[in-house]
């Protein structure tokens, strides 16, 4: 009669005493897989500087319409860059087309997936706001 | 017919096709890289190489191997897959993988081809060359790290063009397409950039602007000169990005570089009303009031609705233009109006018209098909014909049939490039003859057979001396056409003497007789001439002496002998062709010659003169008269005389800053309407671009005329087309990109003399000719930027160098031009091609005000000083 019982505070015993698997969000954050497919983002160079030169493919391939307005420019070694580049985060379905459609590795689904907003504008991302800055999110190995 | 088959297929094909025509025409594919349907077959690429039997053991290409009767054509045989493979990856060696950022990606042949022929990878090397990018040159760039040396380029500038400014330098692995000179000297008309299959030539005004396959493409009809060439707007979000001519790729730099006008900073946007002397800014129905009240309040007074003057425009499209003569015939009930063509274009009709007659054209039907966009309700019958000048002008797909030209007074490139092309296409004919006449050295002297250097302002008497010429030498030539007076005219000539010719016109005497024995034995001449002959204060007279000559020596029935009188503007032959002419309805119809009205020179003579029936309201339909006509000073004295002067233009233009109220309208693109060209083909102008505030001519005169309690029924262009297609006979059969009159013509005519004297009176020492640069057309080019602006950005003097040695001017210093009528200050440019003691400048510009050197011709006596 007691020795079920035992067992049973044994395994809770057992657990108290074993690490959590459980995460404290938003304290804790996830690891996600290298894998993972976050929103896309611009990337940059080791200089700061914009890979992309607005060849507006990821703009072709993207079955959702969520990337649109680039505009091109001509920069001082007659290279072209984008002045203009917007990504609609409430279209993205993270599909990742927009990665591999891109000849220069410039745009890339990076591993955020905290997206929910109470102001829809901010998923309306410009040029700046695309652009990679969170470096420490970042896998190092991606490219 | 010959029969041969292509991979097995039994093919009957016309006789001189090649083998890519005819697979081209059944559907199979051969691929090419070099081959462009506009070009000769150029050999270069060797990717379209198939196996021919009977044939030698190699591989032929297909683009230069004629077919045969019973010739077995293989196109896909593992020994040329092999072959095609292996060229592609030496074209493939070191190509800049720029796709990317290449405007030519997605549109690019080699791209696709690499596709059709799965050429995934290189294995072969090669030194990388240094790739000698040209960013310095205007409008083009050149990428020779792109280039697949195919020569279409090459061959389009000196085979269609004429320019010959750029070939391969080096050879071999190492060839280079090359200009010598940086940056690029070239006509810029940009038709190498549109062939060229890959990314090596760029258009400057389209890099990086969009992609390819962004754009929306529109065909619309070229606004620059009377050329009427056909090309495709290329637009995104509503702006133009690029022009192109898919068919030809012939286009020439005001048609490929100049639409940037409709952008142009100094774009009137809303309607002007001048307050004390100042314009301010006003709404279209208060703008509109005004010009209506004020026009009532003129026709309700003892002056009458006569007081009303119109002056049409050649750049409006031909509905606005025969609206505006039907306010003025229907509405104001006179035929007080005129168009600006007056002093050129009009001029060659007339003359024309007085030696062949009137038109008339009898056996039009109305047509039984259903009412098409821009078709004419009217169909010439089967028993239609039609008699009178529209029969001799000629139209330029004919013009290679010629077997001779006469270009009198004419450089034709600046004048009308699309002709130039033309006259190029004739001289693939080895019997062609082209006789040049002209004081200056022009493009075309490299290929004529006879140039004629006269002295400028002679040309009626070299003329003359020609008629001598040829009587003499053939007293008993009967012209071809029906023709009266012949012995009169001969009559007329009596007194001429060749040697006097010679000495007057410059022209040795041997070279007149060569030109009169050339043009006997001409099958099918063309005569040719410019606004350069027509502007002379004698202009119509110059055009009666061609008639004269055409009535002589013509063959109206054989295609290509006709005359090409050069239409400046876009619709110079529309204009007057819809009526707004004095003394004429649409499609020439006479006016009773009491109810003629007044020209623009009566109305001007009637100014000056401070005549009561002078007009009291000018309303002029664009154009800048200023600009435009001799005697500057006097014009402008003129037209600040004019109590109300109405302007619809779309820049604040001289003349429309002597305007009472200016109406701001739309530009090309951005009003619907038709055109006809100089060769009389109907092109059809689509909106593209919304009218931002502006409204087009047709709307700004329907709405007036509402004011005015006048129907005139214009509800929308396609409309009013109708209207004025039923009308008008001679355009019987009319529609898009056909070119009229399309009846069977029956040329008759009447010799009427001329007078063979001297056009240009005067002691000074240099004569000015007036005329026009390749990359302007009026004044309207002149107002964009970044347009052709850039090209040639401001007036020169050009100036014999030996004559500018002895003024001691050097290029670039400033010379003061003095003349009976005034003095302008302008900077000199050497020129080899001026003779000595005539220099040129051209009429296009606001600054300097050339016309204030003149006095009723484009032709003046001139002093030169240093300045």
């Amino acid at each position: 009669m007691i020795i079920p019982f035992i067992k049973g505070l044994a395994t809770t015993l057992r657990h108290v005493f074993t690490k959590p698997i459980t995460l404290q969000y938003p304290e804790e954050k996830r690891q996600v897989a290298p894998r993972w497919r976050g929103h896309p983002e611009l990337t940059v160079n080791e200089d700061g500087r914009r890979r992309c030169v607005a060849c507006t493919l990821c703009m072709v391939v993207c079955p959702s319409n969520a990337i649109k307005g680039i505009v091109a420019a001509e920069g001082a070694e007659h290279e072209k860059y984008p002045v203009a580049f917007q990504i609609d985060l409430t279209r993205c379905i993270f599909c990742g087309l927009c990665q591999e459609a891109c000849p220069k590795a410039a745009i890339k689904l990076n591993n955020l997936y905290e997206l929910a907003q109470y102001d829809k504008n901010l998923l309306y991302l410009d040029i700046d706001r695309a652009t990679q800055k969170k470096s420490e999110l970042r896998m190092a190995d991606w490219l | 017919m010959v029969n041969l088959t292509i991979d097995g297929r039994a093919i009957q094909a016309p006789k001189g096709k090649t083998v890519l025509e005819v697979a081209d025409a059944n559907g199979i594919f051969i691929p090419r890289l070099c081959y462009h349907p506009a070009l000769k077959p150029i050999g270069a690429c060797r990717i379209c190489v198939v196996e021919v039997k009977p044939g030698p053991p190699r591989p032929l290409p297909a683009c230069a191997t004629v077919v045969n009767e019973g010739m077995e054509v293989t196109t896909n045989s593992p020994r040329v897959q092999a072959i095609r493979d292996e060229l592609m990856k030496l074209v493939l060696i070191n190509h800049a993988l720029e796709c990317p950022i290449c405007d030519k990606g997605g549109e690019c042949e080699l791209q696709d081809l690499t596709h059709a022929l799965a050429v995934d990878k290189v294995d072969l090397e090669a030194v990388k060359l240094a790739p000698n990018h040209d960013y310095e040159s205007l409008f083009v760039e050149r990428h020779p790290d792109r280039c697949v040396t195919c020569g279409r380029c090459i061959h389009v500038c000196r085979d269609h063009v004429g320019a010959m400014a750029i070939n391969f330098m080096q050879r071999g692995y190492f060839t280079e397409l090359g200009s010598g000179v940086l940056p690029l000297d070239c006509e810029f008309c940009g038709s190498c950039i549109d062939i060229c299959p890959v990314g090596a030539l760029i258009n400057k005004l389209w890099k990086y602007r969009a992609r390819a396959w962004e754009v929306v493409k529109i065909e619309s009809v070229c606004p620059f000169c009377g050329g009427g060439c056909v090309y495709e707007l290329h637009t995104k979000d509503d702006r133009i990005l690029r022009v192109r001519n898919e068919k030809s790729i012939l286009l020439c730099s005001k048609g490929r570089f100049g639409f940037p006008v409709v952008e142009a900073p100094d774009r009137l946007k809303t309607p002007l009303i001048k307050d004390n002397g100042n314009f301010r800014e006003a709404s279209w129905d208060e703008a509109l009031d005004l010009v209506a009240a004020k026009f009532q309040e003129i026709a309700a007074s003892d002056a009458g609705a006569k007081a009303i003057y119109g002056i049409g425009s050649a750049r409006a499209t031909n509905e606005a233009n025969y609206l505006f003569q039907k306010f003025f015939r229907q509405g104001l009930g006179t035929n007080q109006l005129d168009n600006p063509g007056r002093y050129t274009y009009v001029r060659a009709l007339k003359g024309l018209a007085a030696v062949f007659g009137s038109p008339d054209v009898s056996g039009v039907e109305a047509s039984t098909a259903l009412p098409q966009p821009y078709q004419s309700p009217l169909t010439p019958g089967a028993e239609a014909k039609g008699s009178g000048f529209p029969f001799v002008l000629g139209k330029f797909n004919d013009l290679p049939k010629a077997d001779l030209a006469l270009v009198l007074g004419a450089d034709v490139t600046p004048e009308m490039p699309p002709l130039g092309w033309k006259l190029l296409r004739a001289l693939d004919n080895e019997n062609f003859r082209l006789v040049l006449a002209n004081p200056r050295h022009t493009k075309f002297d490299r290929y004529a057979s006879l140039s004629l250097r006269y002295k400028p302002g002679t040309e009626r008497i070299l003329l003359s001396g020609i008629f001598k010429a040829f009587f003499t030498a053939n007293a008993d030539y009967i012209p071809s056409i029906s023709a009266k007076g012949l012995e009169e005219f001969k009559e007329s000539f009596k007194k001429v003497t060749l040697k006097d010719v010679a000495s007057k016109t410059g022209v040795d005497e041997a070279l007149i007789k060569e030109t009169a024995a050339l043009l006997a034995q001409a099958q099918a001449p063309a005569i040719i001439c410019g606004t350069e002959l027509l502007a002379q204060d004698k202009g119509e007279q110059n055009a009666l002496a061609l008639a004269d000559l055409f009535l002589l020596i013509g063959k109206p029935g054989t295609p290509g002998s006709a005359v090409y009188p050069v239409a400046e503007k876009n619709n110079s032959r529309g204009v007057c062709e819809v009526g707004v002419l004095p003394d004429r309805l649409p499609g020439f119809v006479a006016v009773p010659e009491d109810a003629a009205g007044l020209t623009i020179a009566d109305v001007l003579d009637k100014l000056e003169a401070g005549d009561p029936a002078a007009p009291q309201a000018v309303y002029m339909l664009g154009g800048d008269l200023l600009r435009g006509l001799p005697h500057r000073s006097l014009t402008e004295k003129l037209l600040k005389k004019v109590p109300f002067l109405v302007v619809q233009d779309a820049f604040l233009t001289d003349t429309a800053k002597l305007a009472q109220v200016v109406l701001p309208v739309a530009v090309h693109a951005e009003q619907e309407g038709s055109f006809i060209s100089s060769d009389g083909t109907l092109g059809v102008l689509p909106a593209v671009l919304p009218a931002n505030g502006v409204r087009p001519d047709w709307q700004i005169i329907g709405q007036l005329g509402e004011k005015m309690g006048y129907k005139l029924g214009a509800s929308h262009p396609k409309q009013v087309f109708r209207e004025l297609a039923q009308n008008m006979p001679l355009w019987a059969g009319l529609g898009p990109k056909a070119s009229g009159p399309l009846m069977a013509g029956e040329v008759s005519g009447t010799f009427v003399p001329f007078e063979a004297d001297l056009s240009l009176p005067g002691r000074r020492p240099h004569t000015l000719i007036i005329g026009k640069v390749l990359n302007h057309n009026g004044s309207y080019t002149t107002h964009a930027p970044d347009g052709t602006l850039k090209l040639v950005p401001r007036a020169e003097l050009s100036l014999n160098p030996e004559d500018a040695k002895s003024l001691g001017l050097a290029a670039g210093d400033t010379a003061k031009v003095v003349s009976s009528q005034g003095e302008i200050s302008v900077p000199v440019v050497l020129s080899p091609e001026m003779p000595p003691g005539v220099v040129f400048l051209p009429e296009h510009f606001a600054e300097p005000p050339v016309h204030l050197l003149t006095l009723n011709s484009n032709l003046v006596r001139v002093t030169i000083q240093k300045g």
